[in-house]
């Protein structure tokens, strides 16, 4: 069955199309609060808020936007919240964006995506290193470069104009690789 | 870019984590593409930012059946399952 079909099916109160779209979206909604939230519960309890909202207003879900974006939406939203509840946690400072581009430190990177993400060890240096960057920059970072967001669509997701979205992607992007960089060179 | 001279190696990384994924058919980028076309560091910049955003993309977190199961009870929708 189509989505719009199973949304239409939902908002007429069926609750087996309701389930068949949480079950299709569990997964990527999942993996993006975890690695928003950091931690197994806090991205479980932020799933579930999630698809509560989305039962409750799947009723008024007019169909303008794809359900996938309005989830991300909604999921980016209550990992900001949780992430600005939970302030235990110290980040890196990336303010200084001049200082982000080190022109020395620039070395062949001789390994593939595919091999950092089958391998544990090379998984735990992307978390360390995704774990140091601020949540409101984790969240630009992931709308756009891993879900596939615009700049304008990750402004209107979190309510940050287009200059906001683009200085933190920035840094994002910059210091996560600077991050990488002494792991994934050429000869380590 | 707004500059009239050439960019350099730090303008051209700095564009790379700016626009990288826009487009850089636009006429403002064509300095910047002809430097990254000819900059082995910069092409080296280039590539490991392409190799970080791609690395964050193929690493994903499953969901395990039990964190499937508390999510539908939940929701009141445990009966749903086929």
């Amino acid at each position: 069955m189509e989505e719009k079909e199973l949304i239409k099916k939902a908002q007429e109160g069926d609750r087996n199309a309701l389930a068949k779209l949480v079950k299709q979206y569990e997964q990527t909604v999942y993996n993006f609060a975890f690695k928003i939230c950091r931690d197994k519960e806090r991205a479980e309890h932020t799933m579930q808020e999630t698809f509560l909202s989305m039962v409750k207003s799947i009723k008024q879900f007019s169909g303008k936007s794809k359900l996938s974006t309005w989830l991300y939406t909604v999921v980016s939203n209550h990992c900001l919240m949780m992430a600005r509840s939970n302030k235990k946690h110290l980040h890196a400072s990336i303010d200084d964006e001049d200082s982000l581009i080190d022109e020395k430190n620039i070395t062949d990177w001789n390994i593939s995506p595919q091999r950092i993400a089958e391998n544990d060890e090379l998984k735990d240096i992307l978390n360390e290193a995704i774990n140091k960057l601020p949540p409101d920059y984790r969240i630009v970072f992931m709308l756009r470069d891993i879900q596939g967001f615009s700049t304008e669509e990750t402004g209107k997701a979190i309510n940050l104009s287009v200059p906001a979205v683009k200085s933190r992607l920035h840094r994002a992007r910059a210091f996560l690789r600077n991050e990488l960089n002494n792991t994934f060179s050429y000869g380590t | 870019m707004a500059h009239s001279h050439e960019p350099t190696c730090k303008d051209v990384m700095n564009h790379i984590c700016d626009n990288l994924g826009e487009d850089l058919d636009s006429p403002k980028c064509t300095e910047i593409k002809n430097h990254l076309e000819h900059c082995d560091k910069c092409q080296k910049y280039y590539q490991s930012i392409k190799i970080t955003i791609q690395s964050y993309k193929t690493y994903q977190v499953k969901i395990t059946d039990d964190v499937h199961r508390s999510l539908m009870d939940f929701l009141n929708l445990d009966d749903c399952e086929e």
